[in-house]
């Protein structure tokens, strides 16, 4: 032990990537056996210093101290020889092995068959996992197969695996993006007995309440850089919301009154199931009129990718119907939806929005390559395509290499999104669906993209916007509607919503019925 | 040494191209270590696979033969080699591994074999006949796997694989029990006016193997390359190869795309069926899977899936495959020594991809590097 | 009859079985084999030069030459393997083509190969080298049971090598820690990488053993079906053992199933044909039926049927 209070210290480090300089001088340091958190937006970098701790990067600059000793720490192995663990987002699992075989999996306690031939001693290793789940409250069945547990049990996995490995830094990559909000309060529960049975914890998050909840300090980092360090109890949430967002959180949309027409879009009674075959849209109903911005809020994963893709057509309907200008669309192909003025920003632009091999002027035709308009007789007319393509770059300000002929995939985040909304809003569809539009882009990006969504409600088009950002969703909608665990708890007009209503529902605090 | 490479592969102007070329001479230049290596001379060996196939003149030639005559027989060889990469690169291109080629090329032949070659049709018909057919056996296959792929979610290159030997078996029992020649324990000859290659033609005082449908191949390329870049259906096969999940949210019936895939490439596959076993050969060996098919992936993958490219490599390939027959002959080396070779050649071929993204690398590198000096 | 049935259908089905469990190695690990064809040939190609050179060293009727070329056959197939690992983890190459190019090399070398060593050794330009035909024994005794009895009767010695390397290889895939760490790469690298395996490591000796496997089962046929080595070996049983791998789910007690399945049904109709007096072309037809058994089992049970999920995927480290 080095005689420093501090079990970690970070300092000056530097990491960049091509075009970002994910780290610019960062120092942290942590002490033995608090609860540390490290809040920030999208691509400020949180990540990417707890990246380097654990040795999946080097940085380029900067050095490290574990327990007063200077590491350099190379990769994910030495830093698990250095007692730190961490459980990514995206779970390191392997989905037919058994909980027991993923905690023990590259340190397999063994016993020698007839003295010499190497054994994994599975009897042994369930009793110790069993143990162990039991020491820290962690209930898990050690002999059921990882692909049948649910995803917070899966999150309990990967903490008795790092528990497994004796580590004694423990850092958590926002856990609870993932989590319904009983599972959140058992998690943080969780979290805190680790703490009191000694060890250090390191917690990536941008939610304010569970900061407020559990830690003992908060790192704030925005663009790469450390802006300060609070002690969580003396800090108000709205300071520390400031603090990440680098200004005041004013930016308020330039929008006039909505002046509804019809009903564009109806959903009625819709269910939707996920992947694994669970229900994830339950009974779903709502309906967007022409000159509306309808803004669905909610915590990732309670249906709205689901129904997005419902309503879209790449996912059937198991139930209910959904209607576009009084047409039942429901058991409608994709292109049917397109040709009836289904207009799409989807979340993933990289591999659902474009075709990432594809030149930037055939991504912009990407939906209306077959009509008369580019083709004739199934020959495509090259001269429109590229007039289309030299026009949008034009319009919406598109940048990228070469122009028409740049593959999509080596243009920038930004310039992918504006390529997309560009050819989206293009279509002049009757119903535009943003589902997580500014999602990592700048804050110059974000604000013209709001104007191009008001835009379009002014234009006439009825708007569905899905956003996880409060702030988006207070900012564009006319009407708000709040998903949780697949249902929509409460539609209301904007105006008559607050910020902390919203997010009680979106939490499922609240459940009320439509008013 | 680095910054050579990226001098000779880097930038983007036909980038694949050059890597094709470098790969062709890595290959070459291991061929001549392996002959330097059991004693020949490289170069001799080398000039032989040209003399043989037609392009440079041999010391002396038999009665009715001259470098020419060499020249159509290598074209002869070629064409099917041209439909089998041109199948496999129609289906590379979707996102599709066609290794089933060898057992469409068997299909084809044998149905045409059967249906028109021992018939006794005037060529007028019979020709174009054999081509319909091939076409229609091909795709016929082409489509079983596209279907099984899209409604029972089976990796194509396994059911192609069994679909290979089902069709090899097949056809080997119909052929030992129906239509064996006693003495070639192969098929029988097919009849002239079916064979799509005119065997022994006199014209100029010389003995020529025409192929008919070398024209055709040439044309099959053109039309795939104008297919592929310039229609609705080729930006969807694209589409779809590139990206499921894209095209389906563009409103690409995905299923539909892999059927129809399928069925072009099993169409030229069947093209390259009628072409060798009613063209070049005339008869089917029964018993055995043609090889062709597994070297069109590697032949495919050396013309970078492009239609033109495909052509090109044919042609080397087949330079090789018939050259080594001379070679053997002048310098008593092994005529396996050419499949040696080639196989090197579409080895290094396997690792275009590796050469690009290395030499990305080393660019941004240097790039890096001379930034950092300023 | 019933008898040669069981006999001729184990002689065929072991060598197979070996043979599935190389791919099972290399495809549990996600790394996608279809060179098992040209792996299984070349380790013959070596065992049977191995044989050839050592039976000029031992008197006649020695077993000597028989065993060399067993052990010679595990270590060329094991060198020939590292072709595939260079081009699919070195060179990231796309698995599937490096198995075509794989196969097609080993076909062109090891009939250059057998030539020019044939010309320098013996002075004959052939491409076979002639095996001397192997041994078989009958356990005297319990063999005279009916049925049962002739497991154990006319068995060639690499039956009985076979299965003992494949319970080794059983226990390595299902007991040890290492056949817990390659089921690991072929489900989810990623994790495996975070829990401190060396992903690459695990693939490249998973492929090593696939050839050294397969080679097994090439020498066993040489001896078996032709008593020689000749480029005849490829007769396709490389792919006919990825149909057997497939069929048994990539598991290797399900996959010793289909083994016995095709190997039954080959002798089975074998035998059937020349009882029934039918002429010999119809084993052809008989030579389907492994194939179309397998492709209506994915027809009509695809869903049961799971590859391992990072199969074929190229798995960079660096990327996240």
């Amino acid at each position: 032990m080095g005689d420093s209070e501090y079990i970690i210290e970070m300092k000056h480090i530097t990491k960049s990537f091509p075009g970002v300089v994910a780290n610019n001088d960062v120092s942290i340091s942590i002490k033995q056996g608090e609860i540390y958190a490290l809040l920030g937006e999208n691509g400020a970098g949180k990540s990417t210093i707890m990246s380097i701790l654990f040795g999946m990067y080097e940085p380029d600059s900067g050095e490290i101290y574990i327990r007063g000793k200077k590491e350099r720490i190379s990769s994910p192995r030495y830093a698990t020889k250095l007692g730190i663990g961490m459980v990514h987002q995206h779970f390191k699992l392997v989905s037919n092995y058994t909980v027991t075989e993923n905690i023990i999996l590259g340190m397999e306690p063994q016993n020698k068959l007839f003295g010499f031939i190497p054994r994994v001693d599975i009897k042994k290793a369930n009793r110790d996992i069993a143990e162990l789940s039991e020491r820290y409250g962690l209930k898990v069945d050690p002999t059921s197969v990882i692909s049948d547990l649910n995803v917070s049990t899966q999150q309990r996995v990967e903490i008795l695996k790092m528990l497994y490995r004796e580590a004694d830094i423990l850092i958590f990559d926002e856990p609870t993006a993932v989590l319904t909000p009983q599972e959140i309060e058992s998690l943080l529960e969780i979290i805190r007995s680790l703490r009191d049975a000694g060890k250090t914890i390191i917690i990536i998050t941008h939610k304010l309440e569970e900061i407020k909840a559990i830690a003992d300090r908060c790192a704030i980092l925005n663009r790469g850089k450390l802006i300060d360090v609070r002690e969580v109890k003396d800090t108000s949430t709205a300071e520390m919301a400031n603090l990440m967002v680098g200004r005041k959180v004013t930016f308020t949309v330039d929008k006039t009154e909505a002046d509804p027409g019809n009903v564009v879009l109806r959903v009625e009674d819709l269910s939707v199931k996920d992947e694994m075959g669970h229900e994830a849209v339950k009974d779903v109903s709502f309906e967007i009129r022409s000159g509306e911005i309808f803004a669905l809020a909610g915590v990732s994963g309670n249906g709205q990718n689901e129904l997005v893709d419902a309503i879209a057509g790449l996912k059937k309907a198991e139930k209910g119907h959904i209607f576009l200008n009084d047409k039942d669309i429901t058991e409608s192909t994709v292109r049917e939806r397109i040709e009836s003025g289904l207009a799409y920003v989807p979340e993933d632009r990289q591999n659902v929005g474009l075709v990432m091999g594809y030149t930037l002027k055939d991504n912009l035709v990407l939906k209306d390559y077959y009509t008369d308009k580019y083709s004739s007789r199934t020959v495509i007319k090259d001269e429109a395509k590229a007039e289309n393509g030299t026009r949008l770059i034009q319009e919406y300000d598109i940048r990228s290499g070469k122009g028409n002929d740049t593959i999509v995939s080596s243009m920038s985040g930004g310039n992918q999104q504006k390529a997309i909304i560009a050819r989206e809003i293009e279509m002049n569809g009757r119903v535009v669906i943003f589902m997580q539009p500014t999602r990592g882009l700048d804050v110059g990006a974000i604000s013209n993209i709001h104007k191009q969504i008001i835009d379009e409600r002014d234009r006439g088009a009825a708007v569905l916007l899905i956003s996880l950002e409060l702030d988006e969703v207070m900012n564009c909608a006319d009407t708000i509607g709040v998903i949780f665990d697949g249902r929509i708890n409460r539609i209301a007009k904007a105006s008559e919503l607050t910020v902390e209503e919203v997010g009680r529902f979106m939490m499922g605090v609240e459940k009320g019925g439509e008013s | 040494m680095k910054r050579f490479l990226v001098k000779l592969l880097g930038g983007k102007e036909y980038q694949m191209l050059r890597i094709s070329i470098f790969s062709i001479v890595l290959g070459l230049l291991a061929g001549a270590v392996i002959l330097l290596l059991i004693g020949e001379n490289p170069l001799a060996a080398y000039m032989n696979l040209l003399q043989g196939s037609g392009l440079l003149p041999k010391r002396s030639y038999a009665g009715k033969q001259n470098m020419f005559t060499d020249f159509v027989q290598l074209l002869d060889a070629m064409t099917p080699m041209v439909f089998a990469s041109l199948s496999v690169a129609v289906a590379l291109k979707g996102g599709l591994f066609n290794i089933g080629v060898s057992g469409m090329m068997m299909a084809s032949g044998f149905v045409a074999s059967v249906l028109v070659g021992y018939s006794s049709l005037a060529a007028p018909i019979a020709k174009p006949l054999v081509l319909l057919i091939g076409i229609v056996t091909g795709a016929f296959v082409g489509s079983l796997i596209g279907w099984l792929k899209y409604k029972f979610n089976i990796n194509e290159v396994v059911s192609a694989i069994m679909i290979n030997y089902i069709l090899m078996y097949v056809i080997t029992f119909f052929i030992n029990s129906y239509y064996v020649d006693a003495v070639s324990r192969q098929s029988k000859l097919i009849g002239e006016s079916a064979r799509l290659t005119l065997v022994d033609v006199r014209a100029m005082g010389l003995k020529f193997n025409i192929p008919l449908a070398f024209v055709l191949a040439i044309i099959a390329a053109f039309v795939i390359r104008f297919l592929m870049d310039r229609t609705t259906l080729g930006y969807e096969i694209k589409a779809v190869g590139l990206s499921r999940s894209a095209a389906s949210y563009a409103g690409i019936n995905i299923g539909r795309n892999i059927l129809t895939t399928m069925m072009l490439s099993g169409a030229l596959a069947g093209l390259a069926g009628v072409t060798y076993f009613c063209g070049y050969m005339g008869t089917i060996q029964p018993g055995v899977i043609p090889s062709m098919g597994f070297n069109a992936i590697a032949v495919a993958l050396l013309g970078n899936s492009n239609p033109v490219g495909c052509i090109f490599a044919s042609f080397l390939i087949t330079i090789i495959t018939r050259g080594s027959i001379y070679m053997s002959s002048q310098q008593g080396v092994e005529i396996e020594l050419a499949d040696v070779i080639t196989a090197i050649i579409l080895i290094f071929a396997a690792c275009s991809e590796f050469f690009r993204m290395y030499v990305s690398r080393l660019e941004q590198e240097i790039l890096a590097n001379s930034q950092s000096v300023e | 009859m019933i008898d040669t049935i069981i006999i001729e259908g184990l002689a065929f089905a072991l060598p197979m079985f070996i043979m599935a469990i190389g791919g099972i190695f290399s495809e549990k690990s996600g790394i996608t084999n279809l060179a098992i064809e040209g792996l299984q040939g070349f380790g013959a190609f070596a065992g049977a030069f191995a044989a050839v050179i050592t039976m000029g060293m031992v008197s006649a009727g020695s077993q000597i030459p028989y065993y060399v070329s067993f052990i010679a056959a595990v270590l060329g197939g094991m060198l020939y393997a590292l072709l595939h690992v260079m081009l699919c983890i070195r060179f990231k190459a796309n698995q599937v083509i490096s198995g075509v190019v794989v196969n097609m090399l080993a076909m062109a070398l090891t009939s250059f190969l057998t030539k020019r060593i044939n010309e320098a050794l013996f002075g004959a330009k052939s491409d076979k080298f002639i095996l001397d035909t192997s041994m078989r024994f009958t356990v005297p005794g319990i063999s005279k049971i009916p049925v049962l009895g002739a497991v154990i009767k006319s068995v060639y010695p690499f039956e009985i090598i076979i299965l003992v390397v494949a319970f080794i290889a059983w226990f390595v895939m299902y007991k040890t820690p290492y056949g817990m760490h390659l089921r690991a790469c072929g489900d989810n690298p990623q994790a495996a990488d975070a829990a401190g395996i060396d992903v690459y490591k695990v693939r490249t000796w998973a492929v090593i053993f696939s050839g050294g496997l397969s080679a097994i089962g090439g020498m066993s046929y040489a001896y078996s079906i032709s008593a020689n080595f000749s480029p005849s070996i490829y007769l396709g049983f490389g792919y006919l053992a990825i149909a057997a791998l497939i069929f048994g789910n990539w598991s290797i007690l399900p996959t010793f199933g289909a083994c016995l399945l095709f190997g039954f049904a080959r002798s089975g109709g074998q035998v059937l044909i020349q009882h029934l007096g039918m002429p010999s072309t119809y084993n052809d037809l008989v030579r389907t039926l492994p194939y179309v058994v397998t492709l209506l089992l994915l027809v009509f049970f695809s869903k049961n049927n799971r590859s391992p999920r990072a199969l074929g995927e190229i798995y960079d480290k660096g990327k996240r």
